[in-house]
């Protein structure tokens, strides 16, 4: 579905990713997670072009798109969910979620709200539609943003540290509405700090750090029998 | 105290006349410099140098030389060069509007960046194309945190306006000095057009605040 080759992210002179490489399979959870600062962010961002590779190359459903010009027709298919949430604050919940299909699928207003109206009710907001996003917890705006990029009926979803910026009683909210769309059998990419999370959802964990892919397998593997020095002391620390 | 208002009061529908003229151009110029200026601050934040360098280069114009040298070279120097007798209209809205561009989208360009980079993350993430992102996503979270400084740009063009009367044209000020060159008395039309000035700018503060109440409906 998504294939990384030899991905290098330079800002000036600064290497926040160096030659990464690996494949996210259809219907793949993976979890992306490592010490901050060691480019795991950058690596999503790349995914659906909110940064530019400066070598290497990306490529969605066997079609490159690491120099597409027209970004857009790649984000359709890549969701995002951000750290901070980025709703639209002076749109509604039900507008919030709505007004992309509206825009970019060119969906009629009653249809987009129809569907829109389906997903806030699957994550549990039924009752928000006309609430501004100013009104909400964080928990419940993480999770209009979840519904909002679920309207575009992306083949993969991108999730950057989205239960950080949560306080602690809101993170399971959240985290069951992804375990949710998992089950479904969406292809997820997520960078998390959870790592119960990544243990029991993820089948693969990416661990990074410096900027490089330092080991990647599945969780049991990862977090039982970690190879790298680097993984192991990153595990001995947070755990 | 030498204060005689009954002298004016004839021609009070003559100066109150003004109020409409005023406000005419002072609306057209108003709108052209509001879109205007909106253009110009795209221009200011994109990254192709050449539209930056124009809105950069217009900016400095307009805001490095007097208004009223502006107005003066639209009315006097386009016929001269052109042949075409500039109506005193025209030539009051090209130079409000052009002046004002200048100024209105200096203050947009700072509400636009000041507008969270998420936003616009966001709404790239999504697919959104550029224009629907600008107009239904950026700007009028930019309008809403500049509206402040809008309208003070606003109520300074509508006050500037006086310097019309330096042409010709029959605005507000203009006929209080027609007046009191005819009367011999130019303190009262002059504190009538005083008054007058100040209620209109009174009028739109009171707009202007329910405008802002009406844009803080999502706080």
């Amino acid at each position: 579905m998504i294939r990384v080759e030899g991905v290098t992210k330079t800002f000036d002179s600064n290497t926040v990713l160096e030659d990464i490489s690996t494949t996210i399979n259809q219907g793949e959870v993976v979890a992306v997670i490592g010490p901050s600062g060691s480019g795991k962010s950058t690596f999503l961002r790349c995914l659906n072009l909110l940064e530019k590779p400066s070598s290497g190359s990306i490529w969605l459903n066997n079609s490159e798109i690491t120099n597409l010009t027209n970004k857009l027709e790649v984000r359709e298919q890549v969701g995002m969910v951000f750290q901070h949430f980025h709703l639209f604050p002076h749109k509604t919940v039900l507008d919030n979620v709505s007004y992309a299909p509206q825009k970019v699928k060119k969906l009629k207003t009653n249809e987009a709200e129809e569907t829109a109206t389906q997903l806030i009710n699957k994550v549990g907001l039924g009752d928000k539609l006309d609430a501004y996003p100013n009104r909400l917890s964080g928990g419940q705006k993480q999770r209009v943003a979840i519904a909002r990029a679920l309207a575009m009926e992306p083949a993969v979803m991108l999730f950057d540290e989205p239960t950080s910026a949560l306080d602690p009683e809101m993170v399971k909210e959240v985290l069951d509405v992804m375990k949710d769309l998992a089950q479904t059998g969406m292809t997820m990419v997520v960078v998390t700090h959870e790592m119960n999370f990544a243990r029991e959802v993820a089948d693969r964990v990416l661990f990074l750090d410096e900027g490089k892919l330092m080991e990647e397998g599945p969780p049991t593997t990862f977090f039982n029998s970690p190879t790298t020095d680097r993984a192991k002391g990153f595990l001995d620390k947070i755990l | 105290m030498n204060l005689d208002f009954s002298q004016i009061v004839p021609y009070i529908p003559f100066i109150l006349e003004g109020i409409w003229v005023t406000l005419k151009f002072v609306s057209m110029s108003i709108i052209v410099g509001f879109i205007l200026g909106i253009l110009l601050a795209l221009c200011k934040i994109t990254k192709v140098p050449f539209l930056k360098k124009f809105a950069d280069v217009y900016t400095s114009i307009f805001r490095g030389t007097p208004l009223i040298l502006q107005l003066m070279i639209i009315y006097f120097a386009v016929p001269q060069l052109t042949g075409y007798d500039i109506p005193e209209f025209l030539t009051a809205v090209l130079a409000f509007g052009l002046n004002s561009a200048a100024y209105v989208s200096e203050i947009i360009r700072a509400g636009i960046m000041a507008v969270d980079k998420g936003q616009t993350e966001a709404a790239e993430a999504l697919g959104v194309p550029y224009k629907p992102m600008m107009l239904n996503i950026i700007l009028p979270q930019a309008i809403k945190n500049i509206l402040p400084a809008l309208m003070n740009e606003f109520i300074t063009l509508t006050k500037e306006s006086a310097i019309v009367s330096t042409i010709g044209y029959l605005d507000l000020m203009r006929r209080a000095q027609i007046v009191g060159a005819d009367i011999y008395r130019n303190f009262e039309p002059l504190l009538l057009a005083g008054f007058i000035y100040w209620v209109m700018v009174y009028l739109m503060t009171q707009i202007g605040k329910v405008v802002e109440r009406k844009l803080r409906y999502s706080d």
